[in-house]
């Protein structure tokens, strides 16, 4: 209870309420309400930043309620986010509105995720993460020949999303709605984990005997965890799509899977917070070591040229000091600088 | 009093037209320096930056300097679509751009910001202005390449049978993109087609694949990977003592095959859309001055060719005072059999064909050397655009 240091509760609704104090829901409206407002003070390159971030945060939530909470790890996910993004344009493509295709697209990731997902009733760790790679090449095989659906290796255009007669073809514009998209998404993944469903993906994770011996159907429950995982997955390949209205094979190779991975274990396994801080923090990286290769570029044009060489191995040594120093990821770095405020200057 | 105003005032409009003729001109260069086409990324981005470099020497874009803004995206698709927003918000008129997974990702991002857009990416469908309205190339696309080289090969056979080729790609949309056309040519040209083969790029060996072959004797394999990939091919089939040339796409073999492949590789034919370093010609004179007789990879010189290729559309929309995205595409669609200093085949664009010519260079891999073996240019097919 050290985030809620004070608070007084009387029933357990209360307690597990996503925002239990006034100040809390007080910041949480600021900060939407900074999030609402400043594509009209940011340029379109910070937007579009802005725009690739909520694309992975709601990827990394995904990831995260199935490898995090319900503990099945996923070396697939990348793939399952180019399921959502062809299904979506195929859909689109059809005539269906964005509004419908979308979440088709969604359905349908969940759909494969569902299928792949059956073999985690007799795999278990490091033997569902090769089952879940599997998922990943052959998916990657099907993106890169099923040509009349994917377009096969020059890939499928795809049309700006239009809601209510409103062409979405600006990075504004397209902000607005993968914010939305993105909120739900965070919301919805921080009620699963409060309802019944959650609540046995956890038990799962903890211990699968004892979360059958409490009634538990493990297969049922599994599957769930693929399935809504696979179908926001799905939603942000869909809004990936929509938003580079060009989709080819290539960026939803395995290289796209341990990067989510990356995301959730550095913000935090099993944590909602943790996955936007994880996936706000991958998707900057890189852009902060441009900008500091591109200073230095300026001032020793021999020191950046050793410096880009080494931008990757620098990415790695970040992973690994996370997991040496930080195994629970940026979410409890969180919780303890909020603690230590709280209780300032006192130590106790 | 009347007078000195004047005199005064077009002294005041002249210095104001001078300011705005040398203010500089922006231009996006997105390239792979630390991913896993920096290999060849590197020397690409290379000749890029040494061809700015002599523009500016010469005066740039009809007075005004070249800056290019340069961003190491490592290869990566959403680095790459973050790179050009920032380059955009800070006000390029054109990009150079690299690889096949970017350069298809921003291809509406370009069409609708009307930003011309150079890559070396050349996959048929770029050269559509249909599908691709602002995305231009320097190098026959992939297709194109496979059927000059085919063609080539054909003209040059001597036996009364048939020749018999096989088809070594890898599944990866860079393998597969020009398969299709050179399958269908080759069976127009009268090659009998005896197998086809996976080799990834990663691929370690290739001796299973190769053994395959070795059963049905090709006379030619084409080979669709990147140098090293190649390199084990090579490698393997020399183990295996196989009597086969094997044709290299414009990746699959560059300087770097010797020190890959060492003896394997003499014998064989790289496709190419450039002169090699040292091939005579008046735009080798300049790079020499400027790479101080250092030997370069081809990737560079077609890298300087394809800056070329853009300044001389910049500098015929600058002169047209329509330095802008639809002022530099009409002016690079109007160009018509432009010579870059002899370093590649003459370019030329059309308002409804991209494809800058249907030109190769083929090399024989020999004793360290690409040697210039012949030209082969095939006819501008419509029915071949895109595909």
């Amino acid at each position: 209870m050290s985030g809620k240091c004070g608070l007084f509760y009387t029933s357990y609704r209360a307690e597990a309420g996503l925002f239990p104090s006034r100040f809390q829901k007080a910041c949480m409206a600021a900060f939407m309400a900074v999030l609402l407002i400043c594509p009209w003070f940011l340029g379109s390159y910070p937007v579009s930043v802005l725009n690739l971030i909520c694309i992975a945060v709601i990827g990394a939530v995904s990831l995260n309620l199935l490898t995090g909470v319900c503990g099945q790890i996923s070396l697939g996910h990348g793939a399952f986010i180019g399921v959502g993004a062809y299904a979506s344009a195929w859909f689109a493509g059809q005539g269906l509105p964005f509004a419908i295709s979308l979440p088709l697209g969604g359905a349908v990731a969940a759909v494969i995720g569902m299928f792949f997902g059956i073999p985690s009733l007799r795999l278990k760790g490091i033997y569902l993460a090769i089952a879940t790679l599997a998922a990943q090449l052959i998916l990657e095989y099907v993106f890169l020949h099923w040509e009349g659906v994917t377009g096969g290796p020059y890939g499928l255009s795809v049309d700006s999303p239009v809601i209510f007669g409103l062409t979405l073809d600006t990075d504004r514009s397209m902000y607005y709605l993968i914010l939305f998209c993105t909120v739900l998404s965070v919301l919805a993944a921080a009620n699963v984990m409060r309802t019944r469903p959650g609540r046995a993906f956890v038990a799962i994770r903890d211990h699968h005997l004892s979360a059958e011996i409490v009634g538990v159907n493990l297969f049922a429950v599994k599957l769930q965890a693929f399935g809504l995982s696979s179908f926001m997955a799905g939603i942000a390949g869909g809004l990936w799509g929509h938003y580079t209205m060009y989709i080819t094979p290539e960026p939803f190779g395995i290289g796209l899977s341990v990067s989510y991975l990356a995301m959730i274990i550095i913000g935090g396994l099993g944590s909602v917070l943790g996955s936007v801080f994880g996936a706000v923090f991958i998707t900057l990286l890189p852009e902060g070591l441009n900008m500091v290769a591109g200073s230095l570029a300026g001032l020793f044009p021999n020191v950046s040229t050793y410096f880009l060489a080494m931008k990757e191995g620098v990415f790695g040594l970040i992973l690994v000091l996370f997991l040496v120093f930080e195994p629970e990821g940026l979410a409890r770095r969180w919780r303890l600088l909020k603690s230590y405020w709280k209780l300032y200057p006192f130590a106790y | 009093m009347k007078i000195r105003i004047l005199a005064i005032t077009c002294l005041a409009v002249l210095l104001c037209g001078t300011v705005w003729a040398s203010e500089p001109i922006k231009i996006g260069l997105l390239s792979d320096l630390s991913g896993a086409t920096s290999s060849v990324g590197r020397p690409y981005a290379d000749g890029i930056k040494a061809c700015a470099e002599y523009l500016n020497e010469e005066g740039g874009i009809n007075g005004r300097p070249i800056v290019l803004d340069q961003v190491d995206y490592a290869y990566n698709v959403q680095q790459a679509l973050a790179a050009y927003k920032r380059m955009k918000s800070q006000g390029i008129v054109a990009l150079q751009g690299w690889g096949t997974g970017d350069t298809e990702a921003l291809v509406k991002f370009v069409a609708k910001d009307e930003m011309p857009t150079f890559s070396a990416s050349y996959s048929a469908h770029l050269t559509d202005p249909n599908t691709a309205p602002y995305n231009f190339f320097c190098a026959a696309d992939y297709s194109t390449q496979a059927r000059a080289a085919l063609k080539f090969v054909r003209e040059n056979w001597k036996e009364e049978r048939a020749p018999k080729l096989a088809l070594i790609y890898p599944d990866a949309p860079y393998g597969l993109a020009p398969l299709a056309a050179a399958e269908a040519y080759a069976r127009e040209l009268g090659f009998e087609i005896v197998g086809k083969e996976i080799v990834d790029l990663k691929a370690m060996e290739a001796t299973t694949q190769l053994l395959r072959l070795q059963k049905v004797a090709p006379d030619y394999a084409w080979v669709g990977g990147t140098t090293p990939s190649t390199a084990v091919v090579l490698k393997d089939a020399q183990k295996l003592k196989m009597n086969v040339i094997f044709i290299t796409n414009i990746w699959g073999s560059d300087e770097n095959i010797f020190d890959l492949a060492g003896t394997a590789a003499n014998g064989h034919i790289s496709i190419q859309a450039a002169k090699v370093y040292g091939q005579p010609c008046e735009g080798m004179v300049v790079i020499e001055k400027l790479t101080k007789g250092v030997p370069q990879m081809t990737h560079f010189i077609r890298g300087f060719v394809s800056m070329l290729t853009m300044a001389e559309g910049l500098k015929r929309a600058e002169a047209a005072g329509q330095l802008n995205g639809p002022g530099i595409k009409a002016a690079l669609e109007s160009m018509r059999d432009f010579d870059p200093m002899g370093l590649a085949a003459p370019i030329s664009f059309y308002p409804d064909d991209h494809r800058p010519n249907l030109a190769v260079s083929l090399y024989e891999l020999r004793d360290d050397k690409l040697n210039f073996l012949g030209e082969q240019t095939l006819e501008r097919k419509k029915e071949w655009l895109g595909k």
